[in-house]
């Protein structure tokens, strides 16, 4: 299951899984995001290198108009993949 | 547990599921799940991307092991490709140099315990472990 939507206050919320499977609606979704950008990982259980290709790419076209995507709510296993990957010095990343 | 899957994105799904059923099944540490999925994603995707000559099924095979699991992926009919041998993935680049290429089997050789590789007559099959006594 994969979800991801935007509150009225502008916050993305993914929720499920960001998977190979799921990269592309993601990408459509953030494609359409302008300005600076909190992403809400709270209900985000899983991503793999699709989906975090999907946030790095949004991430420098928004970083191209000085904004960029700003990480919230992340969980310990999504801040691992998040490290492991070197995406900690990419983004600001707010854990839960 | 061995099964066949279709070279498709959609199989991901039963993927997922097949291995929760095996954890719980087998009593395996639900700490290993996330490493466990990711590994078998980017292996399976790798194959579905790259081995685009053969419409062969990929077979994965789920083994318990002490404390943890060993997973397989074999795929048919294909040219000799070790993942093993990927690329180093410089994590420390800037934004302005970094992209998702090759992040996927750079993810898999972090995480995994063991990986090992083996092709034989057209038939490549890689095979990592996972297990709580290794964390």
């Amino acid at each position: 299951m994969f979800d991801i939507e935007i509150s009225n206050s502008g916050v993305v919320a993914v929720i499920g899984r960001l998977d190979a499977a799921r990269a592309a609606q993601a990408q459509e979704f953030l494609d359409a995001l302008e300005g600076r950008c909190v992403i809400d990982m709270a209900q985000l259980e899983y991503i793999s290198s699709a989906g975090l290709g999907v946030l790095l790419r949004t991430h420098k076209r928004l970083m191209a108009g000085d904004a960029g995507l700003e990480l919230v709510n992340v969980n310990k296993h999504i801040a691992d993949i998040f490290r492991y990957s070197g995406f900690d010095k990419l983004f600001t990343i707010k854990s839960l | 547990m061995q099964k066949r899957y279709r070279r498709n994105f959609d199989q991901i799904q039963d993927i997922v599921g097949d291995t929760e059923r095996f954890f719980a099944d087998n009593n395996i540490d639900e700490s290993l799940r996330m490493k466990v999925d990711l590994s078998i994603e980017e292996l399976f995707v790798n194959m579905v991307n790259y081995n685009t000559e053969t419409d062969q099924d990929i077979l994965i095979e789920m083994r318990s092991i002490d404390q943890g699991i060993e997973v397989s992926l074999t795929d048919f009919d294909v040219e000799r490709f070790d993942p093993t041998l990927a690329q180093d993935v410089d994590i420390d680049a800037p934004l302005s140099e970094r992209s998702p290429g090759g992040l996927g089997l750079y993810l898999v050789l972090k995480m995994a315990d063991s990986i090992h590789y083996q092709y034989h007559g057209r038939k490549s099959k890689i095979t990592f472990t996972n297990s709580v006594a290794a964390e």
